[in-house]
């Protein structure tokens, strides 16, 4: 495997060694990116419990649209094969979902399963790019955004705006459901709007069954915050400065905390693609990212250390967004160099070493 | 290396022992008093010595089990931990799981509900609680096909390989059921559901689907029987699915989830929805007692802040509106889903009251311990770590009669608890959380101190003070080797996840596979539990043989 301290290629072990070296004499680390599979989601949280460095996933945005919602309210969720067998009606809200398979394989098929099993599937959008490939019954945004449309759409279900706009049509599509599910980015839709959408949805259910089916981010972040919960008892963003695992969405923004001047020295884990920070090279760093990709270069970072990709040249535990779950995945074929190195491996190598030195937060 | 652990009063009913004496270790397993010099000596003078506790019941891994952290990040609290274990004071982290059982001297969880679709999280996250040997039931009951093989009358044998191919795939230690079809129901507008009701789009009913599974576990030879969470949990009358549940199983063996939330009698049959609920618990017992195939745990209550996790979603549903804090997560998933719903049970409140006294009353009038398993249904009728309290109330009837005596009139009047003057022993403690526990899961190497047992071994001072004796074990043993001390974790073990051994029908694997490519546009890769998903745990399996 490559690797490179301070733009020389070096080996692995000798860049792991100025590794420890680095985060070793910083004081307020933060490890970054987190894109990566669990097994290396796992030996970073280790890894910044041993340095009292705090964890960012880049998924951070689309991972706090969402919990921000959940924990305030609370939601009501379904899964892709359960729209894709059961839903009658299916509401897709703002551009991004259309952006994938999913729509289309939506619009492909009607009900199988269930009450509405050879009914035919209404699918209505609300906000959305009014492209016409797709056959669907389109509603447009309101000028104030998604949030904003929501809250007015959700006023029409409720009887608290009555005449013969087009959103008491919606409503009244939307309380025909048999089974309904509304499909969106929680990161296009905002916390605000997630969390005036939920109430729709719970709205919906007291005479009907409806669901949201949101759409993952794809760095990883449902299985990052699977992996936190289980393992400190609270989604990231979390800090172990003071010893125990604190969650704190602002504090721990590693953007927030390198541009403060807060942070003294950068990990970022990127086995798997992520965009590229733009505070890479401002402070002392550490690279972890896939063979292959555009960071695998001596000038990416003080130390650059590349590992197999998961899924390509190593396998690993990765969110399946088509299942909606955590699902093994094996490598592809053989890595391109001879013997990969795995995230998980490479940090484990540098706790080890950071504990053999006696290095404490 | 030779270990005598000696002076203890060494309880032991599987044995009927229970007086002072001796238990020596060998290699990570009891062994036969020996002639030659201990290696080691552990004095256990003044001491209660039992086997590990083991756990049947208790929601420690899952994703409703990660959700609730999610909805209720502020349920526990993260304390300062400079040494030992990172996480362990991480407040409901899988680490202060494994610490917090450990120090009661438990050394064996299972997890009850295993969700198939979800197996491969479940199991990393079960695989991360330390000090603990750990296990899981896969749930089937609701999903469509099973339900399609039994709708289109395909018989025993299809039903027995796809549990089989399940349990497999999923590596379950056994198989549960969860108000089996009512998911399906739920999804298709139903919110009550009886044993005979029809379940929509299929044409089944939940004693058909639980009977198809009773016949398959039995066939595949699952040492533990089929663990059933029965329809209307929490309801008045829900005695009434109880009893009837336990009459459908036909003699087969079946053991009943949490019956405390089932021993609700109607106290008004004119009115049964809203005349409340009277302990049925002397019923229960009755009819276990006609059922000697049957066994169940209690799921008791206990007073305060929790949050309730069930794969029961149409349960969930109907219990969504008494959600205290008022938020709830619902998940229509790919066969149950499930549902998180916060809830207070109000100190001294008359309905948490009598719940507190029902969950008691079952476990005092049993005859038999081994089959009344000491459960909280954690955390739905509350946290695990409790268990020290509700030993001691057991114990002890003094102290149950001072805790009764701050409650309200109705625990007197609708439940027999306090004319109960029973207490319990610690042969019967033993009974209800270390030989029942590990007997109903088919782990015969674990529960009692006989020649041949692993070394899981708990030793306790004998204090008045049963809460003090049992929340901080003197020394707990895991394979012979010390964990804990004086209630604090010495050493961080990591345990194995028991898992049953069984290899899928390769008919029934090529079926499920293009079953489930036709279903999810995916296949069983996506639904694997493979060791390689585990590198920093090599070998984190152990298998669980089936019964001849």
């Amino acid at each position: 495997m490559a690797a490179w301290v301070k733009g020389g290629a070096a080996d692995v072990d000798a860049a792991v060694e100025a590794a420890v070296d680095l985060l070793a004499a910083a004081r307020v680390p933060v490890l970054a990116g987190l894109s990566a599979d669990v097994s290396a989601l796992r030996a970073a949280y280790r890894l910044a419990e041993t340095l009292g460095a705090s964890l960012d996933p880049v998924s951070g945005p689309s991972v706090y649209a969402e919990l921000g919602a959940l924990s305030a309210g609370g939601v009501m969720t379904t899964t892709r094969a359960e729209t894709i067998g059961r839903a009658d009606v299916v509401l897709v809200l703002g551009n991004r979902p259309w952006d994938g398979d999913l729509i289309g394989e939506i619009a492909a098929a009607a009900p199988s399963r269930g009450r509405a099993a050879g009914a035919e599937r209404a699918l209505l959008s609300l906000g959305g790019p009014q492209n016409g490939a797709i056959r669907h019954v389109a509603y447009a945004a309101e000028a104030g955004g998604l949030a904003v449309s929501l809250g007015h759409l959700r006023a029409f279900a409720k009887g608290h705006l009555a005449g013969e706009a087009a959103y008491a049509d919606l409503a009244k599509r939307l309380f025909a459901a048999r089974y309904g599910v509304v499909v969106y980015d929680p990161e296009e839709v905002g916390e605000l709007g997630v969390e005036m959408l939920q109430g729709l949805i719970r709205d919906l259910n007291e005479t009907t069954r409806f669901f949201a089916l949101t759409l993952a981010d794809p760095f990883q972040g449902r299985a990052a915050v699977q992996l936190s919960a289980w393992t400190t008892g609270q989604a990231p963003r979390v800090g172990f400065g003071r010893h125990q695992p604190e969650h704190d969405p602002w504090r721990f923004d590693s953007a927030r905390q390198i541009a403060a001047g807060e942070a003294d020295a950068a990990l970022w884990l990127a086995s798997l693609p992520a965009p590229r920070p733009a505070w890479l090279g401002s402070l002392p760093t550490i690279a972890i990212v896939g063979e292959g990709s555009t960071e695998a270069a001596g000038e990416t970072a003080d130390i650059v250390i590349t590992v197999g990709v998961p899924g390509e040249g190593v396998g690993g535990a990765l969110w399946n967004e088509r299942r909606g779950v955590i699902a093994y995945t094996e490598p592809k074929g053989p890595s391109k160099t001879a013997e990969a190195l795995t995230a998980s491996g490479v940090l484990a190598r540098i706790r080890d070493r950071l504990i053999e030195k006696g290095v404490s937060c | 290396m030779l270990t005598r652990i000696h002076g203890g009063r060494v309880v032991d009913p599987t044995a009927g022992r229970d007086a002072i004496g001796d238990v020596w270790i060998e290699d990570g397993r009891v062994v036969a008093p020996s002639e030659r010099a201990p290696d080691r000596t552990i004095d256990a003078t003044g001491c209660v010595v039992m086997a590990g506790g083991v756990e049947v019941h208790s929601h420690i891994a899952g994703g409703n089990v990660v959700m609730s952290r999610l909805l209720l990040p502020d349920l526990y609290v993260s304390e300062s931990a400079p040494n030992g274990h990172p996480f362990a004071h991480a407040g409901g982290s899988g680490s202060w799981i494994g610490a917090n059982y450990a120090r009661m001297g438990y050394t064996t969880a299972v997890e009850p509900a295993l969700p198939p679709s979800n197996a491969l999280a479940t199991h990393l996250e079960l695989a991360d609680i330390p000090l603990l040997d750990r296990g899981g039931l896969a749930v089937m009951g609701n999903d469509d096909h099973l339900l399609q093989l039994l709708r289109d009358g395909e018989g025993r044998q299809a039903v027995r390989d796809l549990v089989q191919q399940t349990l497999a795939h999923s590596r379950g230690l056994g198989v549960k059921c969860i108000n089996a079809g009512g998911a399906s129901a739920f999804k298709d507008g139903v919110l009550k559901l009886s044993l005979d009701d029809e379940i929509p789009c299929y044409g089944l009913s939940t004693r058909k689907i639980m009977s198809a599974l009773l016949d398959a576990v039995e066939e595949i030879g699952v040492p533990h029987p089929l663990h059933v969470h029965c329809n209307n949990l929490g309801l008045p009358g829900a005695d009434d699915s109880l009893v009837a549940t336990l009459e459908a199983a036909e003699g087969r063996r079946i053991h009943f989830a949490h019956a405390q939330f089932y021993a609700y009698g109607v106290v008004d049959p004119e009115n049964p929805m809203t005349g409340g609920f009277r302990s049925a618990a002397e019923r229960i017992n009755a009819a276990m007692e006609e059922h000697p195939n049957a066994t169940y745990d209690v799921g008791q209550v206990v007073f305060g802040q929790t949050v309730t996790i069930s794969l029961d979603i149409l349960r969930q549903f109907g219990g969504r509106k008494g959600a205290k804090p008022k938020k709830w997560v619902l998940t229509a998933g790919d066969a149950e889903g499930g549902g998180v719903v916060p809830f207070l049970y109000r100190p001294r409140g008359p309905v948490s009251s009598l719940q507190w006294a029902i969950g008691l009353e079952l476990m005092l009038l049993s005859s038999n311990p081994e089959r009344t398993i000491l459960t909280t249904d954690h955390p739905n009728g509350g946290v695990f770590t409790e268990y020290p309290r509700i030993i001691h109330l057991l114990m002890d009837t003094e102290e149950r009669a001072k805790e009764i005596a701050t409650l309200p009139a109705i625990v007197g009047e609708r439940s027999g608890l306090p004319k109960i003057e029973r207490e319990y022993t610690f042969s019967e403690i033993a009974q209800l959380t270390r030989s029942g526990p590990a007997k109903l899961l088919g782990l015969t190497d674990r529960g009692h101190l006989r020649e041949g047992a692993k070394a899981d071994v708990a030793i306790y001072r004998d204090e008045r003070d049963r809460t003090a004796m049992f929340s901080r074990a003197k020394l707990v043993l895991k394979d012979g080797q010390p964990i804990v001390e004086d209630g604090e974790v010495v050493a961080w073990f990591s345990g194995k996840t028991l898992s049953l051994d069984v290899e899928a029908d390769a008919g029934m694997e090529k079926r499920a596979e293009s079953y489930l490519q036709d279903r999810f546009g995916a296949g069983l890769d996506t639904f694997a539990v493979p060791d390689a998903a585990f590198p920093e745990n090599t070998g984190t399996f152990e298998d669980v043989a089936c019964r001849a």
